[in-house]
């Protein structure tokens, strides 16, 4: 979201843009509470990568993580009328979002096959996949196939409530008090899961780490 | 060369590998069926009947609301024709059994009875005179007022129950609405 050039916005960016944010979103719910329907499709458009990663770093599956990105937005928009701008939209979104999802994969009784996104090929040629190819002498390609199929293992070895932590942190970037906000918890038990859940991947991570 | 080999040499944390998660992203093709299939939803649900469960708790709901006035209605109706009834019943035909005798028993409970008795209402009943209910009668004939006496208390009975039937015709059909209304 652009968000207009200032002087404080050079000082405090990340709070200036967030800020201007909450006030842009709460306007955009107002006039999907009053009447205005289409409105909403701003909402949509702005959030829906966002919410996606998340859901699909939390199923591993692409076709399921589509489906729950749109119940997500389905869910909001029928419960707009009821959002009282207490949070901001986007923590409200990405609450229902996680929950969606731990519902989801609670019924889930077995694993599904899990369906990957391909990797930006920038990414791929990123410094850290330099470092992984010189360490592992393997070739690029297989090594991203390989450390991505890796990367989602341990993902999902992971409780819900320790995927979601890290998940947020390290891949969304959210600041701890947002995940506490969004979670419902404590910014000291978010810490916690977080250092608990690092724990765990570098155990299931380590052929790849050092 | 250099810059690359020190690169290389560097540490690799979860957290980097982690941010290689950041890199998974569908394509355009991708969002154009996602937005596509999202409208469709909303709209299915904009339009959509609610569950199963809510329809038939809305249908049982409905008509239990139904059934409540029915009852009411009816147990209203009840009322106005069992009243009158109950209003032209003879003391003879009403269950003695359920006075409450030991109120009875005081003389003064029986004189206050007999003084608030309507004449009139009583005129029609031939088995009581006038003369035999009223407590200025005055006779020379003890058998009479021996008789009286019994006559009287009888009387005085007949006038209480009457009136406790009276007070409590309405309650019987407030229990019966009420009644109708937990069921």
């Amino acid at each position: 979201m652009a968000t207009s050039g200032s002087v404080t916005e050079s000082i405090f960016p990340a709070q200036e843009a967030q800020v201007s944010d909450r006030d842009l979103d709460w306007a955009v719910v107002q006039k999907v509470q009053s009447g205005n329907v289409g409105a909403y499709d701003q909402l949509v458009q702005k959030y829906r990568e966002k919410i996606f990663s998340v859901v699909y770093n939390m199923t591993s599956n692409r076709e399921d993580a589509a489906d729950l990105t749109q119940e997500t937005f389905i869910k909001a928009f029928q419960a707009i009328a009821r959002f009282k701008g207490k949070s901001s939209f986007f923590t409200w979104i990405y609450r229902i979002a996680i929950n969606t999802t731990m519902t989801f994969l609670k019924k889930r009784s077995r694993r599904r096959f899990i369906s990957y996104e391909n990797i930006d090929e920038e990414v791929s040629n990123s410094e850290i996949f330099e470092r992984l190819t010189a360490k592992n002498q393997t070739e690029k390609g297989a090594l991203v196939n390989e450390l991505q199929e890796k990367l989602n293992d341990a993902l999902q070895k992971l409780s819900l409530k320790h995927r979601t932590v890290v998940i947020l942190h390290e891949i969304e970037g959210l600041e701890h008090a947002e995940i506490a906000e969004i979670t419902k918890t404590s910014v000291g038990t978010v810490r916690s899961r977080l250092h608990y859940a690092k724990q765990q991947l570098q155990g299931y991570l380590k052929d790849y780490l050092g | 060369m250099s810059q690359h080999t020190k690169d290389s040499q560097k540490e690799v944390k979860v957290e980097d590998l982690l941010r290689l998660k950041r890199a998974e992203r569908p394509d355009d093709a991708f969002w154009g069926e996602f937005d596509e299939e999202l409208h469709q939803r909303m709209l299915q649900t904009l339009v959509k009947k609610d569950p199963l469960h809510l329809q038939i708790w809305r249908t049982l709901s409905g008509r239990l609301t139904q059934s409540v006035g029915v009852a009411c209605a009816a147990a209203f109706l009840a009322l106005m024709v069992v009243r009158p009834v109950f209003i032209g019943t003879t003391s003879a035909d009403l269950p003695v059994a359920q006075i409450d005798n030991s109120a009875l028993t005081s003389t003064s409970v029986v004189e206050v009875a007999i003084s608030d008795l309507d004449v009139s209402s009583i005129e029609a009943d031939h088995d009581y005179s006038i003369e035999g209910i009223s407590p200025n009668v005055e006779s020379s004939d003890e058998r009479f007022t021996r008789d009286f006496g019994m006559e009287g208390f009888e009387l005085a009975m007949d006038a209480d129950y009457s009136s406790d039937e009276a007070s409590m015709r309405p309650s019987f059909g407030s229990a019966g609405v009420a009644t109708t209304l937990v069921y």
